[in-house]
């Protein structure tokens, strides 16, 4: 009798640990079929290096480099501005910071994290954008840099969060075992308390990462949507994920739109899946 | 905690449920109406007007092409379009053996719109089209401050796009390739181009003119160098003298309910078409033009 | 001569007294036990030597510990060279997870004592060696610490404080987590080091107390009751409450 439920049990949880395997593997196979009929008749080298995105014309032209570039530039931007202000605040909560600021702080991140990207671009449009322009003195505010800007505070809070347990949970006797030595709290921190949170800092940062390729809402708003190759992070670009929602709406199903539309979405599949990969490499290599 | 989540859950399962059946009790036909981000407000208001128009009526935008696509798969019974069909939709919806019905309920004027405080306030048709490819990239080229331009334009998806591109950068011609430049920025709405306008001295983008108020300054256009420049008001595109002018489309299928054929009836009777000058657009019959003289 | 005196010491954690007015002289290169029942302050009392129970909040202290003739309670003192100067090995090895190279290597590299590799080399392998574990680790100086067995950990960390500490070590129950074996081989190493360095070792194994050391104190609801010869306190001790511990009555 009670053999027979854990037989039940088991098959059950067998089944929803497949599912989720069923669910990747036939969004890939769902991706894959309809952009790979695009690629019958357009070159797929053209795509990848096209500098043009005329989907409409009579002579449709759907090259997808500079949105490529444009995602890059973004998601480099956000890394650059996100990842040491997330460690450092991680550091404060979990180091520095008194138990009830601590408590405080915490709250107040993981709040953060709950903003939607879309009030993210509003406000971005409202006070960053004009800032930016200012600042910089560029002819418009909807640049790359904006929407980087724009984007580090969304991530933040994922990498704090997760960086803060990994940081926690350096065992307190590394830390003891380095006072006991001499070192200062900073020596301690940046030679043991880092090097020991570091594989979960990385997942952190590659989870934002995650997110920042995903991210379309915001974006849409503020890098200005210029599927244009940008000479600096001061131009305004495009992102695949801008390019993709935009214009799905539109497409009639089948056309050569809407197959290059999934050939952009099985790119940026591969993508994501190459920095989770990569991820896991280093996740692995401690 | 859990159990008013759970409690919560249920009054919305309850509430969910009290709609449908309430919706059923009524028997009311539905109809999804899809297209152009321009006429979403004026066929709200029509339907709204419209007290003959027993059905669940669902508006939504996402652009010509959007509305039109979802009419060829079947998932909308009327497309709103602010451009006329394109040869490519026709045949799509041939192979899907769906007819296509097209009604022209009325016109827009698009205007030109830069900051209050830069100066050039004319412009013709061909420089228009240079700066929209970014063969003029300097106000001064124009007559204007040394400021570089940006170039503000909708997505492709938006039938304001496809107008503006065949009025202004192909001049109509069918077989023309001429395209936006890539440094323009495509914006999702036509409020965030007034938005953009507004801050940005830099800036212009092209609108409804509906969208022309104090905070911005509009742009007369003249066709070519010799001819008079003309302002977007309503009086000029009524008059057929202002250039930047669009028709606006309904779309539906022929074997259609009988509820939409009444609408669209409503559409382009004097009525409605009183509805559309209401709403800042401009209506298709002399009748109601007369009256408003 | 003696090398540690503690003279009026009290120590509150909170409200709570800890330690009760000890006093007491522990001799150079010697070694000294510690011993008595658990939460008797033992521990607190060797944390104290090098300042450790700094770290928790809460703590405060009066009286003094001077350590040759300076208090190091004292305000001018800076803690990071009093704790690289006196050692210390905790109960459960706490080699941080690093190579076995990095782990004798990061006090010489805080503390700025060498900064030549050639020189940081030399340390490293007098530090191992002198614990007899260069041997068995030459060979995989750079693979992680943590690859090692129990004992072989302990050994480590003990190079580690040999690596900087000058003349003091501290020991808090260090074989508390090993086998008997593993114990005895640990002894041996306390034993042979006492040559070198004054050691201060807290232990609940009164035979340990007994194999290893030269004096011990006895500890008991935060009171010094007794410091003497070790063999006179486990032979002939002059407190009452001393020979009922020692002879198994209570603790």
């Amino acid at each position: 009798m009670k053999k027979n439920k854990d037989v039940i049990i088991e098959t059950a949880i067998f089944m929803c640990g497949m599912l989720s395997i069923i669910f990747v593997i036939s969004i890939f196979i769902f991706l894959f079929k309809e952009a790979i009929s695009f690629f019958w008749d357009y070159n797929f080298i053209k795509f990848l290096i096209g500098k043009n995105w005329y989907p409409n014309s009579n002579k449709p032209l759907f090259g997808i480099l500079p949105t490529i570039i444009g995602s890059f530039l973004v998601t480099f931007g956000a890394c650059v501005v996100a990842v040491p202000i997330a460690v450092m605040s991680a550091l404060y909560i979990s180091e520095i910071a008194p138990k009830g600021v601590r408590n405080i702080l915490k709250s107040l991140v993981e709040l953060m994290a709950a903003i939607p990207s879309v009030v993210i671009g509003f406000i971005g449009i409202r006070t960053v954008v004009p800032f930016v322009k200012f600042f910089f003195n560029i002819p418009t505010g909807l640049t790359a840099f904006t929407g980087s800007i724009m984007l580090a505070c969304m991530i933040m809070p994922t990498i704090i969060t997760i960086s803060e347990d990994a940081i926690h949970s350096v065992p307190w006797e590394y830390k003891e075992g380095a006072f006991a030595l001499g070192a200062t709290k900073w020596q301690t921190v940046r030679r043991i308390v880092l090097k020991e949170a570091r594989p979960g800092i990385i997942a952190a940062v590659m989870l934002g990462i995650g997110r920042l390729v995903g991210e379309t809402m915001a974006v849409m708003m503020i890098t200005g949507n210029s599927a244009n190759i940008p000479d600096s992070i001061f131009d305004p670009v495009r992102t695949m994920t801008a390019t993709i929602a935009s214009e799905m709406g539109e497409v009639v199903r089948d056309s050569a739109h809407y197959k290059a539309l999934f050939a952009i979405g099985l790119v940026l599949f591969v993508i994501t899946f190459i920095v989770n990969f990569i991820a896991d490499l280093f996740l692995r290599k401690k | 905690m859990r159990y008013l989540k759970f409690f919560l859950l249920l009054i919305f399962v309850f509430f969910c449920l009290y709609m449908q059946t309430r919706h059923d009790n009524h028997k009311c036909i539905s109809v999804q109406i899809k297209g152009s981000d321009t006429m979403l407000n004026l066929i709200q208001a029509l339907v709204e007007k419209n007290s003959k128009l027993k059905a669940n009526v669902s508006i939504t935008g996402g652009g010509s092409g959007a509305g039109l696509a979802s009419l060829i798969n079947a998932t909308c019974d009327i497309a709103m379009s602010s451009r006329s069909i394109e040869k490519r939709e026709k045949i799509l919806a041939e192979k899907k053996n769906i007819k296509i019905a097209e009604f022209k309920i009325g016109l827009d004027g698009l205007a030109v719109l830069v900051n209050k405080n830069n100066p050039v306030d004319k412009l013709t048709l061909n420089q228009l089209k240079d700066i929209f490819m970014a063969r003029i990239t300097n106000w001064k080229e124009v007559g204007g401050e040394d400021r570089k331009i940006v170039i503000l334009s909708r997505e492709s998806n938006s039938g304001t796009h496809i107008f503006f591109k065949e009025r202004v950068l192909r001049d109509n011609n069918k077989n023309a390739i001429e395209e936006f430049s890539v440094k323009s920025l495509m914006m999702p709405s036509s409020q965030t181009i007034y938005d953009e306008v507004f801050r940005n001295p830099n800036a212009l983008g092209y609108v409804g003119i509906g969208f022309i108020n104090s905070g911005v300054k509009a742009l007369s256009i003249a066709v070519d160098i010799d001819s008079e420049y003309i302002y977007p008001t309503l009086e000029n595109i009524l008059n057929g003298t202002y250039s930047i002018l669009r028709p606006l489309y309904l779309y539906t299928n022929t074997k259609q309910k009988d509820i939409i054929k009444t609408f669209i009836n409503f559409v382009l009777s004097d009525h409605g078409q009183k509805i559309i000058l209401e709403t800042d657009f401009v209506p298709l019959k002399c009748k109601v033009k007369n009256k408003v003289k | 001569m003696s090398k540690i005196e503690i003279r009026n010491f009290n120590l509150y954690y909170t409200s709570l007294h800890v330690l009760k007015n000890i006093n007491v002289n522990i001799l150079e290169r010697k070694i000294t036990a510690i011993i008595g029942p658990s939460g008797c302050g033992k521990s607190s009392l060797l944390r104290s030597i090098n300042r450790m129970n700094d770290t928790i909040e809460g703590v405060h202290v009066s009286g003094e510990i001077n350590i040759f003739g300076k208090n190091i309670y004292d305000i001018g003192i800076d803690v990071r060279i009093l704790r690289k100067n006196v050692g210390m090995v905790f109960q459960r090895p706490n080699l941080f997870p690093i190579s076995i190279y990095e782990n004798v290597a990061f006090g010489l590299k805080i503390n700025r004592i060498h900064s030549k590799k050639n020189a940081i080399n030399e340390v490293v392998e007098k530090s191992l060696k002198s614990v007899s574990l260069w041997d068995h680790v030459k060979d995989k100086l750079h693979k992680s610490a943590l690859s090692l067995t129990l004992e072989q950990q302990q050994r480590l960390c003990i190079a580690r404080v040999v690596a900087v500490a000058s003349n003091i070590i501290l020991l808090d129950e260090p074989c508390s987590s090993l086998d008997p074996i593993a114990t005895q081989k640990i002894e041996e190493l306390i034993i042979y080091l006492s040559d070198q360095y004054t050691i201060v070792i807290v232990t609940h194994n009164m035979q340990q107390a007994a194999r290893v050391s030269h004096n011990t104190a006895f500890m008991l609801l935060g009171e010094l009751i007794e410091f003497d010869k070790t063999e006179k306190i486990f032979t002939n001790p002059s407190m009452n409450e001393t020979e009922d511990y020692v002879s198994g009555r209570f603790g």
